[in-house]
């Protein structure tokens, strides 16, 4: 388990809370103890045994979108707020504490792989030994398949020899609650069977999948021997390279909504701008904040189904900053389910390419 | 839960009964959802930016701790919040986004805890007026990003910018780093609307300006939460400026600088920045400078015609005093690292006690201020550096900023306790004003007295008036007793 900073920790626990104005769960509950430096002081007298683990405790300190808003401003490069609040969230577990409302998830994980319950989306498809394995994620299988299906076309339309295998989640989630010892037996699964797969490239189209390949199999000790492409890069990379020519599209007026993901930690932000302007028709309206000082949509750190009611607030937030008559694109199974309210239509790059393609 | 935790300055608090009976009756009235007695929020609401808090909270205490928090969405609601509590005689204290320099917002006598920034909505945009109205819950940085999106600015900038309210600023008459052009808040509130003590709303109109006897609007600017609660403010606006001109200088003395400024104000000249640093400041903060001479920054902005006209007015007044043109890119620098604050938290960790004492001076006590406050600072054992700038200007006269960093090994209270007496009274000798924009909250009040003479009995009996229980957070603005820490 990762040590928490506490040099680090106690510079944020000491800062007047200078980012407080983008961090979206303190901007929709106004609750000082879900402030940034809030839950860095909460963090740091559990550190010190001034507080104990309860429920409020754990709450508290759960509630980080890992959304990176407050890197805007943080005066501290070392720091990584959300790295230490989840460090500090997996000290919990052995006190029992957690948050009851997610037990069922966590059954679902170990049960069927899948926070969702069982798992309703392709499972395994192509050829055994293709090179690029597409990995599709656990959240688009359950919400929103449709962005798998296009991916599959747009990779069978360029030609691609790919394989998609029966995944199991990757480990994020659990990792997200507190239970670091699942999240590692889901790696461990699924590295088993990314490296049975004999693919030699691995794309996911989901961030935070991409992210847990990249950053946390490593401190799991399950390293991934082949090539972790994410989407927008491979997809632009097939443009590029004329294995996909798009023609024009049905949808005219879009607004890009940058996954907080592929902005601030992969910092993947002209990638997707790129495919878009490679589509011919289309035009492109930025929202209020975008790039990487672009706004969580609610979704991170598995908000929809941890704090369901915090994730639509703060998708609300967000959907005021985008042009009423755009269609909103982006490229996050997360971002599609919070920012898809009613009156506005939100698809993924994958859709928006392959109609064009 | 929270019993563990030492309240250092807890004076007293409400009875767990009497608070457990208004926690039901207020949810019955704004909502359960809207009020929480859970201990994570009480610890979380105790404390501002004051320095001593943070002192405390490396050794694992807090100044004192509230009893119940609540979240207002709407006016009617912070008015039923109050009534109540008026009636109940318990304690009620503002908290916007707890930036606050003095333990504004500690609650020495516990009770309710009556947090703002629900209230976070721009009511109206007046274009033709050029006025805003806004929630006084509403985060600085995003209040600005609200108005840059249709065009306008709100002229304020404090550094903490993005961590403190409208509602904040107004309750500490607070001063933004562009202050001699748009000015201080005070001269951008065109009205307000508060709540007092039990429960009365009023709002004064945003006609311009009135004969009708003294604005009680007006009154609560700077009132720090003891008189009531501010709930909207009707604020001035300007459309974004077409122009922008940057300039430096260099000074040999930090009087020829301060005399370059007298003038040009003198002249009618108002640029926006204006920030002259001692040749310490000078070194810190821009080192390719040198820590010899005394660099002055500016920033000219608004139509171009008028900037131009006060560049030209400006040049001459700083030649006439054989200041060095250093050029536009040091204000540039200033500009990218002016919200930055990581030094506190640095040497906090490392044993230091650190703060910011800003006062307002006439011109002619002006440099003797300066000098006669950072001597008395640098005569306290353990101070380690003791270094000003000057960054709010008016004709009349202009606010010192000082910093003071020391390492006093073992009682770190007793050092702060002491520098601050030793540039209190410097600063009082000297005739100038103990507080330029953080304001007094609880720790300053103890010179409070000194500064208002029979000023401050008339205040405390306007209080009386409108808080006739005495509910509203007792104990700041020199008001009342804060006897654990004056002791
Ligand atoms: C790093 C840093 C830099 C700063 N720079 C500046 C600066 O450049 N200029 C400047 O002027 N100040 C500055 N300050 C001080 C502070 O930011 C201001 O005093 C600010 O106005 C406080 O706003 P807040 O919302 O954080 O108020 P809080 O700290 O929450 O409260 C301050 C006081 O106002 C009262 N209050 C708050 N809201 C209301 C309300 N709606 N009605 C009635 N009373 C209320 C509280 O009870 C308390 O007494 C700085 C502080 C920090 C930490
Ligand atoms: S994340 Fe950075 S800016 Fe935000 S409160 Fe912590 S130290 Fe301050
Ligand atoms: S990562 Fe996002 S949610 Fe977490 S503290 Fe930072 S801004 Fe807030």
């Amino acid at each position: 388990m990762a040590e928490v900073n506490m040099e680090e920790l106690l510079n944020c626990a000491l800062c007047p809370n200078i980012c407080r104005c983008e961090c979206p769960v303190l901007q929709v509950s106004g609750r000082e103890a879900v402030a940034p430096s809030g839950k860095a002081r909460l963090a740091a007298m559990l550190q010190h045994k001034q507080l104990n683990w309860d429920e409020p405790v754990f709450e508290a300190i759960s509630n980080c979108l890992s959304c990176r808003g407050c890197t805007i401003y943080c005066p501290f490069t070392e720091l990584s707020l959300c790295d230490e609040l989840l460090n500090t969230r997996l000290a919990a577990k052995a006190s029992g504490i957690r948050l009851p409302v997610i037990d069922p998830c966590i059954s679902n994980l170990k049960n069927y792989g899948s926070p969702y319950g069982q798992k309703g989306g392709p499972s395994a498809a192509g050829k055994k030994g293709a090179e690029v394995l597409y990995f599709a994620g656990c959240t688009s299988q359950a919400n929103h398949p449709s962005s798998i299906d296009a991916a599959r076309k747009l990779l069978n339309k360029a030609g691609v020899s790919f394989q998609m295998i029966d995944e199991d989640c990757c480990g994020y989630p659990a990792e997200v609650w507190g239970d670091q010892e699942l999240a590692r037996q889901l790696a461990a699964e699924n590295r088993r069977k990314i490296v049975d797969s004999g693919a030699s490239i691995l794309v996911t189209n989901c961030p935070e999948c991409w992210l847990t390949f990249t950053d946390r199999y490593p401190v799991w000790e399950q390293d991934l021997p082949l090539e972790v492409i994410d989407g927008p890069t491979y997809f632009l990379r097939l443009l590029r390279e004329g294995q996909l020519k798009p023609k024009k599209s049905e949808f005219e007026k879009i607004s890009y909504h940058d996954p907080c993901i592929w902005a601030r930690a992969a910092k993947k932000t002209d990638e997707p701008r790129e495919i878009l302007s490679l589509i011919p028709g289309i035009n492109v309206q930025e929202p209020l904040s975008y790039g990487e000082q672009t706004r969580c949509c609610g979704g991170g750190s598995m908000f929809q189904l941890s704090f369901p009611e915090t994730a639509e607030a703060i998708a609300e937030r967000r959907l005021a900053e985008f042009p009423e008559d755009a269609v909103i694109v982006t490229a996050c199974p997360f971002c599609r389910e919070g920012l898809l309210q009613e009156g506005r239509r939100v698809l993924e790059l994958v859709e928006i390419l392959e109609q064009s393609c | 839960m929270t019993d563990q935790i030492r309240a250092v300055l807890q004076e007293s608090r409400v009875e767990q009964v009497e608070i457990d009976r208004y926690a039901e009756e207020v949810s019955a009235l704004i909502g359960t959802e809207k009020v929480s007695n859970n201990h994570i929020d009480i610890l979380s609401t105790c404390r501002d930016y004051w320095p001593v808090s943070s002192i405390w909270m490396l050794e694992g205490a807090v100044p004192a701790l509230p009893q119940l928090v609540v979240w207002p969405q709407t006016t009617e609601e912070v008015s039923q919040i109050l009534a109540l509590a008026h009636e109940r005689r318990i304690p009620v204290i503002p908290y916007g986004e707890g930036s606050g320099a003095l333990g504004g917002v500690v609650p020495l006598k516990g009770g309710i805890m009556i947090d703002m920034k629900r209230m976070n909505r721009i009511r109206e945009l007046d274009h033709e007026n050029l006025l805003v109205t806004v929630e006084c819950g509403l985060n600085g940085a995003l209040y600005e990003e609200q108005l840059n999106r249709s065009g306008y600015t709100g002229g304020h900038f404090p550094q903490s910018l993005r961590c403190s309210t409208v509602g904040g600023w107004l309750a500490c008459r607070a001063a933004g780093q562009f202050s001699t052009r748009y000015g201080k808040i005070e001269d951008m509130v065109v009205a307000a609307e508060a709540v007092l003590a039990d429960g009365t709303v009023f709002r004064e109109r945003s006609v311009p300006r009135t004969a009708t006897g003294p604005r009680v609007d007006h009154l609560f600017i700077g009132s720090e939460g003891v008189l009531g609660v501010i709930t909207t403010a009707t604020l001035r606006i300007w459309p974004l400026p077409e122009k922008r001109h940057l300039a430096s200088y260099t000074f040999e003395k930090l009087e020829d600088g301060l005399e370059a400024i007298r003038m040009f104000m003198r002249a009618g000249a108002r640029p926006a920045v204006v920030r002259l640093y001692d040749a310490q400041e000078t070194g810190n903060h821009f080192p390719e400078l040198g820590d010899k001479r005394c660099a002055l920054i500016l920033l000219i902005e608004g139509a171009a015609a008028i900037v131009n006209g006060e560049k030209d007015v400006i040049e001459e007044c700083v030649s006439a005093r054989n200041a060095e043109d250093t050029g536009p890119e040091h204000v540039k620098h200033w500009l990218e690292t002016r919200f930055n604050i990581s030094a506190a938290s640095r040497l906090l960790q490392k044993g230091a006690v650190l703060d910011t004492i800003e006062v307002t001076t006439n011109w002619h006590n002006a440099y003797s201020t300066y000098s006669a406050m950072q001597e008395a600072l640098k005569d306290v054992e353990g101070t380690m550096l003791a270094s000003g700038h000057w960054s709010h200007v008016y004709p009349e006269g202009a606010a010192l900023y000082i910093t003071v960093v020391g390492f006093p090994g073992d009682d770190k209270i007793v050092y702060y306790k002491n520098i601050w007496q030793s540039a209190m009274t410097a600063c009082l000798a000297e005739g100038a004003a103990i507080s330029h924009h953080h304001g007094i909250g609880l720790h300053r009040g103890q010179w409070m007295a000194e500064e208002h003479g029979k000023g401050l009995d008339v205040l405390g009996r306007i209080k009386n008036a409108l808080d006739p229980h005495g509910i509203m957070n007792p104990g700041k603005l020199g008001l009342g007793e804060v006897r654990k820490w004056q002791k």
